[in-house]
């Protein structure tokens, strides 16, 4: 097991670098080049030899090798994500500010998706093709169909502007862990998030319980006068468990794409507005950085996930070994 | 259900009974048009699709002239001459549904169709090379899955530029990644399979295996992802028309049109965003109930359930 694990974190460390390829490489070839930071440093101050000033001066001028070594060498070497210009703040700075609020967001709606959708999909599975079964996968469908921001839009005039029951966002200027002790406002963003996500989740468990329920093993358990809450659990739940958590393990660059349009909405104080401001200003170091912790954050999500599919699967670890 | 078994059974021996023969895509069509919600559906997206190019044509009311809509009624609610009232910016709001929907079906197809080709390709190559290549190539598809997508549409939008072009380029260069992976399982799983060792031991090449084995038996699961595709990217437009990033004012696509709309919707003026909001969900419904109902058409396997 240790060996594997070993053998997965340099696998990730590989990706982890073509991510980074990819992520400095796309920006980089803009059309502005280097007078889209400048300006935003020098502003008025800034001429043809200003520019080419700053540019020496932030090793701005070198070739895009070069500039790509130094960039790797920046955040593994010294651990610097890098400085945003237009914030004048480091990005690190930026980020571990904002972080732990998006998190709890993202894990909040994670598991409240896991608790929701993993029954719900196995109970349509068992119970498919009655009304039950067509008004779930209905109500997934338009789920799935609604853009994001129109779904939280349409949550906050129901709840928010109709019926008066929950406030349109969440405090600010609290401690991240405000959504345990001061939940009301937080309500509205995790279920937009769930929701979001529900539809999936719930659809994937279905198909997969029902791939379980065709197998052998399953008719073996029905024809011995195994019960249908056992067959479920010890047979069918057990066996349809190792596809959703690889795909749990890949819903975390989904969430975080989720909380841009969702923090948006609800001037939720996170990542994700940062991100979006960020990425709408061009201020490519911050958004670097932000993929970069995303990217670490999703495979060290799949391999957990890959992780706890050997300890819930023997025929996986038997093999592993 | 049965009566498909026997379709299914006659064309393993079409030999014995030829006057009975049913052609194969006969019988996929007949699975397809036994699913009514898939025939309402693609009965609704091909009425749609001509509404948005030909509406335009004659419903002659103000879509695009900004200067004309100025002293044009803003947020007016519905009346006689404008069916569904104006919007905010005092344009004809069901000729405005038409307009942006004409954007939105467009790039969402041909975006669809990019990011299904290089999925298709991509895929296709990664799981017959197989070896060195293919894990290569796999650990690149980890990378670029392990990217918010919306983060990055969003700094190249805002760093190059905001064209139509560009626009279906990047939703369709950003969309293919589960498409290939889906691919290349399939290429992995036809390689492996009798028919397929029994042409390579014949003699075969490896583009006549791809050509007459590999591409004919995943072309299901091609077709299939490649309806759910054209949802996704008109998803995706819509989230970019959102933030500001969709297309430009005075043209309009349905995600920028809500985006709109819904700014003003506590105002009370619910038809700048209800009806467009049923539409354009109805859309994203109807494809993927057409992608299921190709799918079951495809599976053979399921007509046993």
């Amino acid at each position: 097991m240790f060996n594997y694990i070993l053998r997965r974190l340099i696998q990730s460390f590989f990706v982890l670098l073509i991510v980074m390829l990819i992520t400095f490489t796309l920006p980089y070839f803009q059309p502005h080049g280097i007078l889209t930071p400048a300006y935003g440093v020098l502003g008025t101050h800034a001429n043809a030899r200003t520019i080419a000033e700053w540019g020496a001066q932030n090793g701005m001028n070198h070739p895009y090798v070069v500039r790509f070594w130094n960039y790797l060498d920046q955040v593994f070497i010294h651990f610097n994500l890098g400085h945003s210009y237009k914030q004048n703040l480091s990005v690190w700075n930026i980020i571990s500010l904002y972080v732990p609020r998006t998190i709890w967001l993202a894990l909040s709606s994670l598991v409240l998706t896991a608790i929701i959708g993993v029954p719900l999909g196995m109970f349509q599975a068992f119970r498919r093709n009655t009304v039950f079964d067509y008004g779930a996968t209905g109500t997934a469908f338009v789920l799935y169909g609604v853009p994001s921001f129109l779904l939280c839009l349409l949550l906050l005039q129901l709840f928010t502007f109709s019926l008066h029951w929950l406030p349109a966002s969440p405090p600010t200027g609290v401690a991240p862990w405000a959504i345990f002790t001061d939940p009301v406002g937080f309500i509205l963003p995790v279920l937009a998030l769930t929701l979001l996500s529900l539809a999936g989740l719930s659809r994937f468990m279905r198909g997969t319980v029902l791939d379980v329920l065709v197998q052998d093993y399953v008719r073996t358990a029905k024809a011995k006068g195994c019960s249908n809450v056992r067959m479920l659990f010890r047979h069918t739940f057990r066996n349809a468990l190792g596809p959703i958590i690889t795909i749990m393990g890949l819903y975390i660059p989904l969430l975080i794409s989720g909380a841009v349009i969702i923090e948006d909405v609800f001037n939720y104080e996170g990542l994700g507005i940062q991100t979006l401001n960020a990425a709408s200003l061009g201020d490519v170091p911050t958004v670097l950085g932000i993929t970069l912790l995303t990217a670490i954050l999703t495979l060290l999500g799949n391999l957990a996930a890959d992780v706890m599919l050997g300890v819930v699967n023997p025929r996986i670890r038997v093999e592993g070994k | 259900m049965t009566d498909q078994v026997e379709l299914e059974l006659l064309s393993e021996e079409p030999g014995n009974r030829d006057d009975d023969f049913i052609p194969m895509w006969k019988q996929r069509w007949r699975i397809f048009a036994n699913n009514k919600l898939a025939v309402i559906s693609v009965g609704y997206l091909i009425l749609l699709t001509l509404a948005c190019f030909v509406v335009p044509l004659f419903y002659k009311t103000n879509q695009t002239n900004q200067a004309t809509a100025l002293s044009a009624a803003w947020n007016q609610a519905p009346t006689w001459h404008h069916w569904l009232g104006t919007d905010s910016s005092g344009f004809d709001e069901l000729g405005r549904i038409f307009y942006g929907g004409k954007y939105s079906l467009t790039l969402g197809i041909f975006a669809g169709l990019i990011t299904i080709f290089v999925g298709t390709m991509y895929g296709m190559v990664s799981g017959l090379a197989g070896g060195v290549i293919d894990n290569v190539m796999m650990r690149i598809l980890d990378a670029v899955l392990s990217i918010p997508i919306l983060i990055l549409l969003i700094t190249l939008l805002t760093l190059y530029q905001r064209s139509t072009l560009f626009l279906i380029i990047v939703i369709g260069v950003t969309g293919w990644f589960g498409n290939a992976r889906i691919v290349r399982g399939d290429a992995l799983l036809i390689r492996k399979l009798e028919y397929t060792q029994a042409a390579e031991s014949m003699g075969a090449s490896r583009w006549h295996v791809i050509r007459r084995h590999v591409f004919p038996n995943s072309i299901s699961n091609i077709v299939t992802v490649a309806t759910f595709s054209v949802a996704d990217a008109i998803l995706a437009l819509s989230l970019l028309g959102f933030l500001g990033l969709g297309i430009q004012t005075p043209q309009t696509d349905w995600g920028t049109m809500l985006q709109d709309g819904a700014s003003v919707i506590s105002n009370g003026y619910w038809w700048e965003v209800y009806p467009l909001a049923l539409i354009f969900i109805a859309v994203i419904v109807a494809i993927n109930y057409v992608g299921d109902a190709l799918r079951d058409a495809f599976e053979v396997r399921l007509l046993e359930r």
